[in-house]
């Protein structure tokens, strides 16, 4: 199925050679978790500390159990902490 | 209150805008807020909010200014240099507005300090450089129901958001970031583009101002994320966490 990926920052780098405006349309597995999909693309998961679905935070303990589906938006930032 | 001639120029570009209004002017001379770190966030913070006429503003940080501040902490200067921060700060705000309080805490703002300082203030800005003192922030504002407005940086990248655990939908700090230890990336082992700050900085003073005045949408469950690379910026919902161990039922 497919779904948007957008990663931002040094993130980004992850994207595959199409994407545009940080994003990309990706194919993925169905059933796939957040942290699969993670995964599936090779991104450190301490690294991309922020997950946003669909506009909305997924916290880390969700991110087991947090299944997508077609047409999902999965936006990757890293953690920023600096002042 | 009674404004002064002084006064009504000082603050006309403010109270011709109808949201600010006399009334809104008003509000922020009548305001205290406690600014947490002036270095590349603060300094804008400190600034505006000293420009705008926040009525009394305590600006804490135990540093010292290092030269290599000086390419994004607009609060300093070459003179300032070997001088804390909030000296240095102190200077430039009443410099700007002498008519405004100013609190200069040259200390590390942690323990009773920080909460006897939390409870004082109306409102709290996090300027602060690492997670363990946003965390005690954060309790701090949790504890005593303040408003925190809080902004990071690193690199190329932003993001502001806004927290009061008086209401009811807000999430606080520490479902954002809870999961976490302290950061392995800060601004001095990454780097941080100069103007960077100055955004995210002038955001959070956005914020304050509006907060005072009460009037527009805040950050509240809502946190920008600012990449300067590609110009583009990101709104993402925080909902709260029900298992939050800080601000959970």
């Amino acid at each position: 199925m497919n779904i948007t990926l957008k990663c931002f920052a040094g993130l980004a780098r992850h994207l595959p050679a199409h994407a545009k405006a940080n994003a990309a349309k990706v194919e993925i597995n169905e059933k796939m978790s957040v942290h699969q999909v993670i995964d599936f693309f090779k991104i450190d998961r301490e690294e991309a500390y922020l997950v946003i679905l669909n506009g909305v935070f997924i916290c880390p303990p969700d991110r087991d159990s947090t299944i997508l589906v077609e047409n999902d938006t999965l936006a990757l930032w890293p953690e920023v902490a600096g002042g | 209150m009674v404004f002064s001639d002084n006064e009504l120029s000082r603050y006309s570009r403010h109270i011709l805008l109808p949201e600010v209004d006399v009334q809104g002017q008003e509000k922020l001379l009548s305001a205290k807020v406690l600014i947490i770190g002036v270095g590349g966030l603060g300094s804008p913070v400190a600034l505006y909010l000293a420009a705008s006429g926040v009525g009394e503003i305590t600006i804490a940080d135990h540093d010292k200014v290092e030269l290599n501040n000086l390419q994004r902490q607009i609060a300093h200067d070459e003179q300032g240099i070997g001088h804390s921060k909030v000296s240095s700060c102190y200077q430039r705000m009443i410099n700007i507005n002498s008519h405004i309080k100013i609190n200069p805490i040259n200390d590390k703002l942690n323990g009773e300090l920080l909460l006897s300082q939390v409870a004082a203030a109306d409102i709290v800005v996090d300027c602060t450089d690492n997670l363990t003192t946003r965390f005690e922030i954060n309790q701090a504002c949790v504890t005593y129901k303040k408003w925190l407005v809080s902004a990071a940086v690193i690199r190329w990248e932003g993001q502001i958001s806004v927290y009061h655990c008086g209401h009811p939908d807000s999430p606080c700090y520490h479902c954002f970031y809870g999961g976490r230890n302290d950061s392995r990336q800060n601004c001095s082992n990454s780097g941080i583009l100069s103007p960077v700050v100055g955004v995210l900085g002038s955001m959070q003073a956005i914020e304050v101002i509006k907060l005072i005045i009460n009037k527009g949408d805040s950050l509240i469950g809502r946190v920008l994320l600012f990449d300067a690379l590609s110009m583009q910026w990101e709104s993402m919902q925080l909902p709260k966490n029900p298992n939050c161990s800080v601000c959970g039922s």
